[in-house]
């Protein structure tokens, strides 16, 4: 055929040779491209993953910041509720019977023997309740914690109660809180590293069919790779 | 010479490539630029989850407790109004009947009710206060507009964490419709410069275009 003897000699001409040729140059580079991009995948995946820990890691802080808490107001709300439901009733009942008997006392001058005598069988009574009623009973019968005024001083009860398990005193879940606030900061800095190497994907792809450019393109992507491996290194190290 | 149907072949194939890297450049791109928005709406919702949580259980013990120091202290200082309105109608009942001796004994009972009255007022003034941790204290001398306050702060994270929830499914949207784009590229790689490979390689643009879409409205 005409046609196929144009074409083969068109193949055959010195200027098909030469344009191969260029081809064949221009193919240079094609291994650089595949090692950027190569590299710029493993590098991506790396950031990847430890960003993932990171945040895996944030996250638990946060939920033992919310265990630790329920731990610490349940806790707190079973010292409250030993002391005001279980100590201070006692204690109101003792102070009643002991401002009673001296009242009973104080109210014996002046009057006649036979009142006298009621009053004080009334206060031996109230004195005798106290006593019986304080017998174990740590809030009124020690002396630390009676008020110059009468009274009991609630607070230092409390937190001598709160002290037997200083442990559960301690807990401080705002300090994991912001462990985990420093941990997720942490994460995204680290997957901030993803875009310049996303950046040296792109610039390799790139430099695939724009033979003229490959050079500066594998060059700008191989700056951008460096980019986001420091950022991340930085970000592992300071961070 | 190449023959002309030769070049503008090679030319198309070069602009197919063209568009095929630029596609797979910019899907690289918008992975990482997802990846961080998914990160920071994950943790966003997850940290205001947290919050929410913690400020419904401290609330919780805030009202206990409040409600148990306060309630048996009004208890308590009822006990010593009833003891002085007992010693009250004891002497009264000691006058009725000319009884010394009731007299005598309701009239200290009116009293000791009063001092108990005066002791319970100071034994409620001592409530949360030294030595007591702060934390403990805190929970004991809440008031109501703190616990409004901690109330509106509650409502605000749960906001918080469903604005940060919905930009999360955005972005995570924004991912599938770039493994898509994914895919599409990789169909059209295959596929080459025919009329299938622009309409693979189109679809993955308009893939690619929807992912962008979603990671804009998982930032606004």
């Amino acid at each position: 055929m005409p046609g196929d003897l144009f074409e083969r000699a068109t193949i055959e001409t010195p200027a098909v040779a030469v344009s191969e040729m260029e081809v064949a140059s221009h193919d240079r580079g094609y291994g650089g491209v595949a090692v950027l991009l190569a590299i710029a995948a493993v590098v991506a995946a790396i950031i990847g993953a430890r960003a993932s820990m990171v945040s895996s890691s944030a996250n638990d802080s946060w939920q033992s910041a919310l265990r630790t808490e329920v731990k610490r107001s349940a806790a707190a709300m079973n010292d409250v509720q030993t002391l005001y439901q279980s100590d201070l009733p006692t204690a109101v009942e003792v102070l009643k019977a002991r401002i009673l008997a001296k009242e009973m006392q104080a109210a014996e001058p002046g009057q006649s023997p036979a009142v006298q005598q009621a009053l004080e069988i009334e206060a031996g009574v109230q004195s005798q309740l106290a006593v019986s009623l304080s017998s174990g009973a740590q809030l009124p019968s020690d002396p630390a914690y009676a008020l110059p005024s009468g009274g009991y001083d609630l607070g230092k009860r409390l937190a001598d109660i709160r002290s037997e398990n200083a442990g559960l005193v301690a807990l401080d879940p705002d300090g994991l809180q912001a462990t985990g606030d420093g941990l997720a900061q942490k994460a995204l800095l680290m997957t901030l590293a993803l875009i310049p190497t996303s950046l040296a994907a792109l610039l390799g792809v790139l430099a695939q069919p724009l033979r003229r450019h490959r050079t500066a393109l594998l060059g700008s992507g191989v700056v951008a790779l460096a980019i986001g491996v420091v950022m991340a290194i930085g970000v592992e190290v300071l961070a | 010479m190449i023959s002309p149907d030769a070049a503008a072949d090679l030319q198309a194939e070069r602009r197919f490539d063209l568009v095929a890297a630029l596609l797979i450049g910019v899907i690289a791109m918008l992975a990482a630029v997802l990846a961080v928005i998914q990160i920071e709406t994950a943790q966003a919702a997850g940290r205001a989850q947290v919050e929410a949580a913690r400020l419904t259980a401290d609330l919780s013990a805030r009202l206990e407790v409040s409600d148990t120091a306060q309630g048996q202290v009004v208890v308590e200082q009822q006990e010593a109004l009833a003891l002085a309105i007992q010693g009250t109608d004891r002497a009264i009942a000691g006058l009725q009947h000319n009884d010394n001796g009731s007299i005598a004994v309701g009239e200290a009972e009116h009293q000791a009710g009063a001092d108990l009255g005066g002791a319970l007022t100071a034994t409620s003034a001592t409530s949360g206060g030294a030595p007591l941790d702060s934390y403990t204290s805190s929970l004991l001398t809440a008031t109501i507009g703190q616990l409004v306050a901690e109330v509106n702060e509650q409502n605000r994270q749960v906001d918080l964490a469903n604005d940060a929830g919905a930009r999360n499914s955005r972005s995570i949207l924004g991912l599938s419709f770039l493994a898509l784009a994914g895919v599409l590229t990789g169909l059209a790689a295959v596929l080459r410069e025919g009329r299938a490979g622009w309409i693979a390689l189109l679809a993955a643009v308009a893939m690619a275009g929807a992912a962008g879409l979603m990671a804009v409205l998982a930032v606004i």
